[in-house]
Parts: C-alpha cells; sequence; structure tokens
C-alpha cells in the first residue's frame, strides 16, 4: 500500500505543471485587464497604461511565466492585484470558512441522505419509499440560492433564531460559537447533497439486498436490523464515497451560490471575485491549490475502498 | 387648583416633564458598532486612484479634501481656514486650519498637502483635469500652513474639483504621498484626518474603521459633507454581502444597520416598511450610450441623430431604476445650479419611424451596428437590452455584445471593437467632471467647437458667465457629441429605523456616498 501510494504522489507532478502552464495562459487569453478593473470606470486609457506598467503586466509574456514558475518552485504564489496581499495568506483566509462549510454540509447531506436511502431501499414501493423519492427530486431540483433565501426569511428575519449572513472566523478569534454564520449556507448545501446522496445509496442497496450473502446472513438468523447496516451497508457504501469524495472536494473549491448568497467570504466567491478582477496571481494560485486538493481527495477516496473492501488491496 | 398641585408636588412635576421631553428629543449617544452591508469589498483605499462608490463611501471616513460639498452641492472649505486668487485668477494661497491632526498623530501641514495635490495631479484619476492647467505648488517659507498653487490661467473648478473625494485630491502624510506612484498605497498607509482610522480589514469578512478620538472636527452646523462632524458611534463595520436580497433581510433580521444599493423596485415594499428608512441618494445618477467617433459607423453625425430620436426612455428607465427615476435630458438634475435645458428639444423622441428615416437619409443601408454592454452591473444590463430591443424594432441591425466589465473596460479602449457601448455616470459637482468632454475617453468627441467650449468653460471665473457657457456646451452636446444620455435615476440605500439615529431623512440628506459621522446607535 505504501508503495502504492508514493507512485500516485509522483504520478502528480505532471498534472500540477499541466495546471501551472495552462492557468498561466489560460487567463491571460480572457480579454481585460486588471489595472482598468482597479482604477474604476472613469480613468482615463493613459492611466490604465501607467497603472499596467507599474504592476509589470507590460513585461514580455514568457519573462511574466518564468518569474511567476521561479516564485512558485520557492513556495510562492505570489501577490494578489485585487487584495493587494500574498495569495498564500488570502487563501489559507478564505479556507477557513470554506473548510467549515464543505465538512457541515457534508455531515448534514451524510445524516440525511443515507438513513433516508436506506429507509427508502428497506421500504421499497411503499408510501414511504415514494415520498423520499420525492423529496429527493426536490432536494435535487430547488436551486441552491432560492433554497438559501427561503431558509433565511425563516430561520433569521422571522425566527431570528440564527444569523441571516456573514462570517466571523473561529480560528482568530477563539469563538467556536461562530460556527453558528454557517449552519444554514451547510444546511442549504447540504439538503441538495442529501438528496444525491439519498437515492443513490436507495439504488445500491436495493442491489446488494438482492445478493445471495444478504440472504444468507438471514438464513443464520441475523436481526434484520443487523442485515441492513452490517452487511448490506457496508457494500453499498463504496459508491458513495466515490460520491462523497468527489462532492467534498468540489465544496473545497467553493460553493459560489451559497457563499454568495450568505456573505461567505469563502473560495468560491474568492474565484468569482478574482475572475471579474483579473487578478491573476489569485487565480493562478487557486487553480494550482484546487488542482493538488483533487488529487490528493481522489487518492484518500482510492484508499478507503481498500478499508471498507479487503478483497481490494494495491501493491 | 393646578397651581396649588404644582406647589404641593414638584418633583412629581419636574418628573412629568423629564419624561415628555426625553421622548421628544431624540438623545444623541456615544457608542456602538453600525454595520453597513455593501455590495462588496472596496479594491482599495487610495481614492485618489479609484472611481468606484464603496471606496468613496468607506474612504471618506478616513481622508479628508481641502474643500467639501454642502448641501447645495457647493464646494466650502474642510480642511482650509481660508484662500484667495489673485484678480488675474492665476494665482490661489491658502491656509489650513491649525491643529488638525492625522491618525497617527502627526499634525497636518502644508507639506502634506503639497506633497498629496502632486501625487493628486500626475497619477490621480481627476488629477488629469486640473494637471495641464498647473504651473507650481509652492510652499510659503514663513509658516508651515500656507501654500499656492499658481495656474496657467484663472482655473475656475478648482474648488469643485478639491471636494470631490472619488478619485480626488485627498490629504495623505507626506512621507506617503512622496513615494506613492500609479499602485495603490498599502494599508498601513492609510492614516488621514478624518473622523474615522482605519483599523483593520478581512477580505470577504470586514472593513472595520473606529473612532478617531483626537479628530479636528470643522465647525458651523452641519451642511451636506460639511459642517460638524461627530464621530458618535465607536467603530463603522463594513461587510461585503454581494447578494440584494440578502442585505435587505440582513437588516430586517438584525444582522446590519445599513444596507447600500438595493434594487429600485424593492422601494415600494421597503418604504412601507415601518422598521426600515429608505433614502434615495441625490443628486441622481444616469446611464449614457456612447459611440465611437474614431471610426465605424457612428462617426456619421446623422446617424447617432436616428439612434437617439428612436429611443424611448420611459421604459428604459423603469426597467432600469424601476420607480425612481425622472425624465431629464439635461446633464444636471432640476433644483441644480448647473442645470439647463439647452439641447433638450432633441431628448426623447421615441419616434422609431423618423429615426429610420433619417438614418436611411444618413446612408444606412441595415450594417451591423456592435453595441458592448457589461453584465456584471444591473444598471447597465437592463439598460443595454431595452436599448437593443427598441433599436432592433426600430429596424436597426443591431449586435449586442454582452461581456462582464472588465471585457468592456478593454474592449470600449480599441475603436476598432464597437460602435455602441453603455456606461454609468454619477453625479458630479462640476462640468468638467462629466467624461464625455474628456476627449481621451472612449466616444473620444474631440472637436475643435467642444475644444474651445470647454476651454473657455474651464478658464472663465463667474458663475453666470460659466453657466452662458455651460448651455452652450450642453446643446453642443446633443448636435455632436459622443453620448446619449437616458435620464435620472436614484440608488435606494436602506437603513433600521429602530437602531440608528442621525442618518433619517430630517436630519442628513441622503448624498451619493452616505456617511456615518453625525449618526449614533440608539
Amino acid at each position: 500500500m505504501a508503495g502504492y501510494l508514493a507512485r500516485r504522489f509522483l504520478a502528480m507532478l505532471p498534472t500540477i505543471v499541466i495546471v501551472l502552464i495552462v492557468s498561466f495562459f489560460l487567463v491571460r487569453f480572457i480579454p481585460g485587464d486588471p489595472a482598468a478593473v482597479m482604477l474604476g470606470p472613469d480613468a482615463s486609457v493613459d492611466q490604465i497604461e501607467q497603472l499596467r506598467e507599474a504592476m509589470g503586466l507590460k513585461q514580455a509574456i514568457h519573462v511574466q511565466f518564468l518569474r511567476y514558475i521561479g516564485r512558485v518552485l520557492q513556495g510562492d504564489l505570489g501577490h494578489s492585484i485585487l487584495f493587494h496581499r500574498p495569495v498564500a495568506e488570502l487563501l489559507v483566509l478564505r479556507a477557513e470558512p470554506t473548510a467549515i462549510l464543505a465538512f457541515l454540509s457534508v455531515v448534514v447531506a451524510l445524516c440525511i441522505g443515507i438513513p433516508a436511502g436506506v429507509l427508502a431501499a428497506v421500504k421499497r414501493n411503499t408510501f414511504l419509499d415514494q415520498a423520499l423519492l420525492v423529496l429527493a427530486l426536490a432536494g435535487i431540483s430547488v436551486p441552491a440560492f432560492l433554497l438559501g433565501l427561503l431558509i433565511m426569511l425563516v430561520f433569521a428575519v422571522q425566527l431570528h433564531w440564527l444569523p441571516s449572513s456573514g462570517f466571523r472566523s473561529i480560528l482568530s478569534s477563539g469563538n467556536i460559537w461562530n460556527i453558528r454564520y454557517l449552519l444554514l449556507p451547510s444546511v442549504t448545501l447540504g439538503f441538495g447533497q442529501a438528496a444525491l446522496i439519498a437515492r443513490l445509496t436507495r439504488s445500491s442497496m436495493l442491489e446488494v439486498l438482492q445478493e445471495d450473502y444478504v440472504n444468507a446472513a438471514r438464513a443464520r438468523g441475523v436481526v434484520e436490523r443487523g442485515v441492513v447496516l452490517k452487511h448490506a451497508l457496508r457494500n453499498a457504501s463504496i459508491p458513495i464515497v466515490t460520491v462523497v469524495g468527489f462532492t467534498f472536494a468540489g465544496l473545497l473549491a467553493g460553493a459560489v451560490v451559497t457563499e454568495t448568497v450568505f456573505a461567505v467570504g469563502g473560495v468560491g466567491r474568492l474565484v468569482v471575485e478574482a475572475v471579474l478582477a483579473r487578478d491573476y496571481p489569485t487565480i493562478q494560485g487557486i487553480m494550482l491549490v484546487v488542482a493538488c486538493m483533487y488529487l490528493i481527495l481522489n487518492l484518500l477516496t482510492d484508499a478507503t475502498y481498500a478499508l471498507l473492501d479487503p478483497r481490494i488491496q494495491y501493491s | 387648583m393646578l397651581r396649588s398641585w404644582i406647589h404641593r408636588s414638584p418633583w412629581v412635576v419636574a418628573l412629568i416633564l423629564l419624561v415628555a421631553i426625553s421622548g421628544v428629543v431624540e438623545a444623541q449617544q456615544y457608542g456602538g458598532t453600525l454595520r453597513v452591508a455593501t455590495e462588496g469589498d472596496p479594491v482599495h483605499l487610495d481614492l485618489m486612484i479609484v472611481t468606484a462608490s464603496n471606496a468613496s463611501t468607506i474612504g471618506q471616513h478616513v481622508f479628508d479634501t481641502l474643500f467639501v460639498l454642502d448641501e447645495n452641492s457647493a464646494p466650502i472649505p474642510l480642511l482650509l481656514e481660508s484662500y484667495e486668487r489673485s484678480e488675474d485668477g492665476t494665482y490661489v494661497s491658502f491656509t489650513l486650519r491649525q491643529g488638525v491632526l492625522f491618525h497617527n498623530g502627526e499634525e497636518l501641514d502644508a507639506g502634506d498637502v503639497i506633497a498629496s495635490l502632486r501625487r493628486w495631479l500626475e497619477y490621480g484619476v481627476r488629477g488629469q483635469v486640473m494637471a495641464p492647467h498647473v504651473v507650481d505648488i509652492l510652499a510659503s517659507a514663513t509658516d508651515k500652513y500656507k501654500f499656492s498653487i499658481v495656474f496657467s490661467a484663472p482655473f475656475a473648478p478648482m474648488e469643485n474639483l478639491f471636494a470631490w473625494n472619488n478619485g480626488g485630491p485627498c490629504i495623505y502624510l507626506q512621507e506617503v504621498a512622496e513615494v506613492a506612484g500609479a499602485e495603490p498605497i498599502a494599508e498601513a498607509d492609510y492614516i488621514g484626518t478624518g473622523p474615522y482610522k482605519f483599523a483593520e480589514w478581512v477580505p470577504g469578512q470586514y472593513l472595520r474603521l473606529v473612532r478617531f478620538d483626537d479628530y479636528q472636527s470643522p465647525r458651523g452646523a452641519s451642511t451636506g459633507y460639511g459642517g460638524q462632524r461627530n464621530a458618535f458611534i465607536d467603530e463603522l463595520l463594513f461587510i461585503p454581502v454581494p447578494e440584494a436580497a440578502t442585505r435587505v433581510a440582513g437588516v430586517r433580521a438584525g444582522d446590519y444597520d445599513y444596507a447600500i444599493r438595493l434594487p429600485q423596485d424593492l422601494y415600494p415594499d421597503l418604504q412601507a416598511n415601518l422598521a426600515i428608512n429608505t433614502h434615495l441618494l441625490t443628486p441622481p445618477s444616469f446611464m449614457q450610450i456612447f459611440r465611437n467617433t474614431k471610426k465605424g459607423l457612428m462617426v456619421n453625425d446623422k446617424l447617432f441623430q436616428a439612434i437617439r430620436m428612436a429611443l424611448d426612455f420611459e421604459p428604459i428607465l423603469q426597467s432600469t431604476y424601476g420607480t425612481l427615476y425622472e425624465l431629464n435630458g439635461a446633464l444636471f438634475p432640476p433644483g441644480s445650479i448647473w442645470y439647463s435645458d439647452a439641447g433638450t428639444e432633441l431628448y426623447n423622441r421615441a419616434d422609431p419611424e423618423a429615426a429610420m428615416a433619417l438614418a436611411r437619409e444618413a446612408g444606412y443601408n441595415g450594417e451591423t451596428i456592435r453595441y458592448v454592454v457589461s453584465t456584471t452591473y444591473h444598471e447597465h444590463y437592463n439598460t443595454g437590452t431595452v436599448v437593443a430591443d427598441q433599436l432592433t424594432r426600430a429596424g436597426f441591425n443591431i449586435d449586442l455584445q454582452l461581456y462582464d466589465w472588465a471585457t468592456v473596460v478593454q474592449y470600449r479602449a480599441n475603436p476598432d471593437l464597437w460602435d455602441l457601448f453603455s456606461s454609468g455616470h454619477g453625479p458630479v459637482p462640476d462640468p468638467t467632471l462629466i467624461t464625455c468632454l474628456n476627449p481621451n475617453y472612449p466616444g473620444w468627441w474631440d472637436t475643435a467647437r467642444k475644444t474651445a467650449l470647454v476651454d473657455e468653460f474651464t478658464t472663465t471665473t463667474g458663475f453666470d458667465e460659466r453657466y452662458a457657457v455651460w448651455e452652450d456646451l450642453q446643446a453642443l452636446l446633443y448636435e455632436e457629441g459622443s453620448m446619449i444620455k437616458t435620464g435620472d435615476g436614484y440608488i435606494l440605500n436602506i437603513s433600521s429605523a429602530e437602531r440608528v439615529g442621525g442618518i433619517d431623512v430630517e436630519h442628513q440628506p441622503a448624498l451619493l456616498f452616505p456617511y456615518f459621522w453625525n449618526a449614533w446607535m440608539k
């Protein structure tokens, strides 16, 4: 297993190099200018050119690229044009709400989705099964921004139970109660994910519940609860783990719509702000970090298969 | 009987009077945090080189200018004690107020002002308007509070330009201004003389200003941005909330106290809500449609006149501003000292048949007209889509090109890429700040007649004389200019009536960049 993991790490390097090259040149193909965005709508062409010169944007493209690669190799992701601070510092700042949001959303999704999917599978073709399927369909169909605004109206505006929006850092303030800012967005995100997981769990469980070993377990006198949870669910969970892995990775890259609706300054909004402002260093830094994150999470997902299914062995 | 009752129980009477008075007079009190929901983080607070309104809204609490605008949009001194023009108008001497402190405790003197003005003239967005007319800026050899500016000719817009912090000459520390170039100054250099000082900025979460306890306020009754400034509130927290519905929900939920720039179609519901004060920022802003006078179809004056003739501005304004608009073809609103209806007989003709006839007369044969519009700002997008629809129905062949703002800014700088583009314009205190009068602004209106009138307007002193020239200039804009104005629209902000005092309409006229000195938390 250790050898397998080491080989997979090495295999990531070409991917990372490709991401570095593509991210650098791709953003520069997009029309638009960070200097113009920074100066605002009333700046003249001459002023924009003056600022471009000061920002080093008029250097030859290959010079800019080599300087960028040199900095990355030293662990420097550059300086944000929009926020005037190191990109790495910006990512750490924005990673906190995104990471917490992703984690809580997945917890919500699993806590709702898996029991719902198991129940739907066990009570197949009953009213409960149909009701859960309809609910799952609603969860997938309702746009996140609409759901978010609705639960904001109910729980924040009407009931005043939770803050409507915004975020305050838990790490820098030491106040764990600041997690309340992320509860409504987590439920918003998690609900949609729960619907997906519920449907996946149901179909996976239905397949597994047909298997001979499940019937054999029943024949041996294992109680139904044990058959479902210990034997069937474990075997049905491999596709669920795959989906959860990719979902979590995607959430770590930022849930733009939810972050926008709830004014959570996470990575998703940072991407949008950076693209709109043509903040090249920030866009490149995010693409690099997200690519690395996907690669690592992909690897961890594969490793989890081996834990769940002893028949899977990596060497 | 009443008299005897009062004699017998004076303390009860006093108590009753005290309760009555406290109910009538709203107590201004120190303390609290004002949470302002903005559209997003400002790009930075180096106000000299940015024209985004959220930067001005926040930065004006930190940085002062030499003049400010009063409630009639007339310039009055802020950092100045006095100033005087020579007889020929080319030499202006200034005396600063004494004892004004920067947030680091240093006293403001002429060195700070001169360095700031020099940096602004070279790199400031609005500095380019004044720079060609300035010969030199001189410090007094004997008095550190005095300085003077030498102009090549009388420069009438000086006070208005000095009063406008949006891309304007905010006063920085000398050591900051002297090394500042085209790039924004660092956060550590956000040291001004304003009633609030910069404390902290966590992008994506908040920008925090705290009261400057040693602030030296100007005297006099509060009028517009001028007069007495009391920093009652301890802390101002500007929180980026990109979604407008969330800003409204946040004020209603009690998470924010003030929200900026809301969709105008929410106005009737918000106005009916007793817990919310609505603020219509005045003077109004307006949308513009520019033509390319350098290359392409729109070099043809008659064709551009046809475009204007085809447009019905009322539905355009409704789509952009809801009910918060006025049909006004003048570049300044009624009530402004610069308001004139010169040329506006050509405004809002709304005659597509006549427009098409004029277009054919101009030689138009259905060629594609490229119309570039931004999707980033809803005013731009709403205006552009309705204009494109009206022109298409009139018979023009419109290629509506939708891009984000950064792309529009790049495209509009290239005369090969567009025929029309749309942009917004905020209110300005002086006609010299109208962007279409700048020959380098895309559209590139640069005729001999226009240049002569602008020069005359800039060097003419005396308001009546300037106004007469301004009327000619506005009429010329309608005759040959590069821009069509759609009409006036009002920005909508809201505040919590329950939590915030001092910024309802009676206390403070709503201004384009809302400020929070003289406001208090209830």
